[in-house]
């Protein structure tokens, strides 16, 4: 029988901008991170000229993103309450995040020293210790969400998974146009192997995405009724569909995939824009899709 | 003499026995809500908020009202909304600095103003929308049963307002309790039990389309937006563009 709603109260979403905002620079971060790992602790040698360049760019993204949740704090004065042993919640991703944020721009301060002064052994042993680190910063924030039970659109063990392959794919994308800019600056030109390795990367991890996001769809489509009002509303959003799947997604794997486009570096670097843009609308859609669907 | 010495110190005695039954045997308060009784007259809503202070634009408890079938044959319906005092509370799962606890004495979900950093996950965990920012103290706020009065022995302010003995509150342990009695014999449903967050907020007779969960339709996007455009209590924003004016 249809009811219509007389007078509800609906609450504010708590969140502004700079929440999404906060997930994508520590996603970049992390991801930029790894990727400077990949030649000083897993020992692949093509990406040696990105070690440095890389961690300079994770570190400064590390400053902008704590300022982003502070920054959104109803009481920004109180931001160390998360960094008291006695308030720590056990079962809060939050808590542990706080920590990690903390722990991680120190680390990874160390590491860039030790790539500074070219110490290779040591390099390699700090890096070791930092990776895990990096992936559990990009991990909780998806856990974050995991954790919530009320929304459908959150609840998801894939959530953690999806955040960090595409906080893997914005660190990778950026990357490319950081190494367009250093060939345009230095004399030494970088090898071309390292673009083709870097764009196989990225279309690996552009599959992996797309399959999450089939698979919350299917998922979602058969759900509970907030789960499917979530996904044909997400459907209907046009920055989700066009805007994170489409322009995101699909357009820069069609030119990374095609060889022509995939070798040109104006089309590798328009591709890497897009896919940082799509990585952002990712944080922004998985956020505030959450929040449209009233609970009360 | 002696006798009532004797008396005396036994009567000492008592109390102090008394006191140990009460820390060995924690409460669980409770509340019923009977919607055959609710005659939507708001009163614990105007209870609530000059009770604990709620700034304009805001409610820590509130009702809600739905109309079901057309005329003739039509009703209006109420469900009061409140937080559901959770024995296993998501709020108090995901704040990172411990502002929000369940008391272990009393099963009362209250908050710490002073603690909280106002980071708003608990806002966006509550799966009753029971939670929101208070504009004046900048912290998460919610409905605490009360608990500055429940902790002098009295009734919450919406119970003692409410005209029609629609609400009733007590310990939902204690078999001589009201509330243990109605618990016991009349059939109650809470809201979203499904989340298994075990709520303590009982409804007698709430039709299932007040309890907040989505209709189903084709035209999902239409009908959320109709939904938020069609409630016509003066929320946050109303407040803020009349202070404009």
């Amino acid at each position: 029988m249809e009811a219509s709603v007389l007078y509800n109260v609906p609450h504010d979403i708590p969140w502004k901008v700079f929440i999404p905002l906060y997930f994508y620079f520590t996603g970049l971060s992390a991801g930029s991170f790894i990727l400077s790992t990949l030649s000083t602790v897993f020992g692949i040698k093509r990406f040696k000229p990105m070690a440095l360049p890389a961690a300079i760019i994770s570190f400064l993204l590390l400053l902008l993103a704590p300022a982003c949740l502070i920054v959104d704090l109803q009481q920004p004065t109180r931001f160390w309450h998360t960094l008291v042993p006695e308030y720590f919640n056990p079962t809060s991703a939050l808590s542990y995040g706080s920590w990690l944020l903390t722990l991680y721009p120190i680390a990874n301060l160390i590491y860039i020293y030790f790539i500074y002064v070219k110490n290779d052994r040591v390099t390699k042993i700090i890096g070791t210790m930092t990776v895990p680190l990096a992936i559990f910063v990009h991990a909780y924030t998806g856990f974050a969400f995991a954790l919530v039970r009320a929304r459908a659109w959150w609840h998801s063990a894939l959530m953690p998974g999806f955040f960090l392959t595409s906080a893997l794919l914005s660190g990778i994308a950026l990357l490319v146009l950081v190494a367009m800019i250093m060939d345009r600056l230095r004399s030494e030109k970088l090898e071309l192997d390292l673009y083709k390795s870097l764009r196989i990367m990225m279309i690996g991890i552009l599959l992996t995405d797309l399959f999450w996001t089939g698979s919350f769809w299917l998922t979602l489509l058969v759900s509970n009724s907030d789960g499917h009002a979530s996904i044909l509303l997400a459907l209907h959003e046009t920055f989700y569909l066009w805007g994170e799947i489409f322009a995101g997604m699909l357009i820069p794997l069609a030119i990374l995939v095609y060889p022509r486009t995939g070798n040109n570096k104006i089309w590798l670097s328009f591709a890497s824009v897009l896919i940082i843009c799509g990585v952002f609308l990712m944080r922004y859609s998985v956020v505030f899709i959450g929040f449209d669907i009233p609970l009360s | 003499m002696s006798e009532t010495e004797t008396k005396h110190s036994t009567s000492i005695r008592d109390t102090s026995l008394n006191v140990q039954k009460v820390d060995l045997k924690p409460k669980r308060w409770g509340m019923i809500v009977d919607q055959r009784r609710c005659i939507g007259c708001h009163s614990c809503t105007v209870a609530c908020k000059s009770e604990n202070n709620v700034p304009l634009g805001y409610w820590r408890s509130w009702v809600k009202g739905i109309q079901k079938g057309d005329f003739p044959k039509a009703g209006n319906m109420f469900l009061r909304r409140l937080c559901n005092q959770c024995d296993s509370p998501p709020c108090v799962q995901v704040c990172p600095v411990q502002a929000t606890v369940r008391r272990p004495e009393d099963g009362v979900v209250i908050m710490y103003y002073g603690k909280c950093i106002g980071c708003g996950m608990c806002i966006a965990a509550c799966p009753y929308d029971a939670r929101f920012f208070n504009p004046i103290r900048n912290t998460a706020d919610k409905c605490d049963f009360c608990a500055s009065r429940i902790d002098n022995g009295l009734e919450p302010a919406c119970v003692e307002a409410c005209v029609s003995k629609a609400l009733i509150f007590g310990d939902v342990d204690d078999p001589n309790s009201e509330i243990f009695d109605i618990l016991a014999t009349v059939p109650t449903s809470v809201i979203k039990p499904e989340l298994g967050t075990k709520p303590k907020v009982f409804y007698i007779q709430a039709d299932h389309s007040l309890k907040g969960r989505i209709q189903f339709s084709e035209d999902f996007k239409e009908a959320i937006i109709d939904y938020r455009k069609s409630i016509p209590s003066p929320d946050a924003t109303y407040w803020e563009t009349r202070d404009q004016k």
